[in-house]
């Protein structure tokens, strides 16, 4: 420390204070979760090409329309990437939420600074539905805010993100390997919400999400 | 190249960093465990995002959001937004007056090398100016990564610097007046 002339002392931070190095449990922790992570993606990875594979043969089959034809197999590839984050957001164990709470008031906020827009965050705990948090997620090549729920004990997660040049559209539900999907659109924001409670439950689910 | 054997090449050998930046500020050896952990499982989540050839920034810059996120939920009062407007620097004053010329023997003493104080004060200022000491000083960040980490103007992080020395000085008196 250099002592300046009235008398306050001056730390060297670089040389005084502590660099704190990663323990070595910690290291192998780090390393043991990330070979998880690799194993679990390397499973859906495959599905999901064989099932784009698969968009795209049926979609030439049925549409007439060029135009048509890319929009849907753009929402197949959503499709995809949508149930294989909601498969990974339930594998890796506490990575469902990273903001839990019930309070709309919470989640919302939560979102400022991590990602360039508002995800439209809605109480539905009196119609049954309850908010139980937030995080975020990477879908379509950018983040999204992604909003979870519950469906009596089935976890729903629900990606938001915006699309300015996207027309309003009602709920659309489909069912894929055993998962009830619905997507909309509405005010400039995507929606895809995806579960494993059955399509009725979804499709309540959606129209009142829609209805805001 | 498998994602995870490229993460492992350019993300793995920032541990280090990633663990100093969560253990200052969170304060907690075991806390940090648990934000860096969390942190490294984000950044391959978004992994792809990562376009410089340095990843330690983008790194650091997802550490800092994941403790930030751990603070506000388990230790909210740690979280005091900083006024960077206010030229007079009202923080110096709540933690300590600059005392006049200490000629303590023992206080001298105490200045020959305690490292135990530094880090004490150090864990006593606001994190806001905490943060960006331990980034330029045990990091050797340049400002302008500083910034982009902080999510805040460069000016700003000169001027964080510039007051966090003196909180640190004033926070270092207070704890030498407390030992000696």
């Amino acid at each position: 420390m250099n002592m300046k002339t009235e008398g306050t002392p001056e730390p060297d931070i670089a040389r005084d204070a502590t660099y704190y190095r990663a323990p070595e449990a910690l290291r192998e922790r780090v390393n043991a979760q990330l070979k998880d992570m690799a194993r679990a993606e390397r499973g859906p990875a495959m599905g999901r090409w064989m099932a784009l594979a698969a968009s795209f043969v049926a979609v030439s089959f049925v549409s007439w329309n060029a135009a048509l034809m890319t929009a849907s197999s753009r929402d197949g590839q959503i499709e995809n990437q949508v149930l294989a984050a909601h498969v990974r957001s339930l594998m890796v164990p506490g990575h469902f939420v990273d903001v839990e709470s019930t309070d709309q008031h919470t989640v919302k906020p939560w979102f400022a600074g991590k990602i360039d827009f508002a995800p439209p965050v809605r109480d539905l705990a009196a119609d049954g539905y309850p908010l139980t948090g937030g995080r975020l997620d990477y879908i379509d090549g950018r983040r999204v805010a992604a909003l979870t729920y519950k469906i009596r004990l089935h976890p729903v997660n629900v990606f938001v993100w915006p699309d300015a040049a996207a027309a309003d559209s009602a709920p659309k539900m489909e069912t894929v390997k055993g998962h009830s999907i619905a997507h909309w659109t509405r005010d400039g924001m995507r929606y895809w919400a995806v579960t494993d409670a059955g399509p009725q439950e979804i499709s309540r689910f959606a129209e009142l999400m829609a209805a805001g | 190249m498998s994602r995870h054997s490229d993460f492992s090449r350019s993300v793995m050998p920032h541990l280090d960093a990633a663990y100093n930046l969560a253990r200052w500020l969170t304060r907690n050896d075991h806390d940090a465990e648990d934000v860096v952990q969390d942190a490294m499982i984000r950044a391959y989540r978004f992994f792809d995002s990562l376009r410089e050839a340095d990843a330690r920034p983008w790194l650091l810059t997802i550490v800092r959001n994941t403790s930030y996120s751990w603070l506000q939920k388990n230790r909210p009062s740690d979280v005091v937004p900083i006024d960077d407007t206010s030229t007079l620097s009202a923080d110096v004053v709540t933690i300590g007056h600059a005392s006049p010329m200490e000629t303590n023997p023992e206080v001298i003493l105490l200045q020959s090398a305690n490292r135990k104080l530094v880090n004490q004060a150090l864990d006593d200022i606001p994190v806001g100016y905490r943060e960006v000491l331990v980034m330029r000083e045990l990091e050797d960040l340049s400002y302008k990564e500083i910034a982009s980490i902080a999510g805040i103007p460069i000016g700003t992080v000169m001027s964080r610097l510039s007051r966090g020395r003196d909180l640190l000085r004033a926070a270092l008196e207070q704890r030498m007046r407390k030992a000696s």
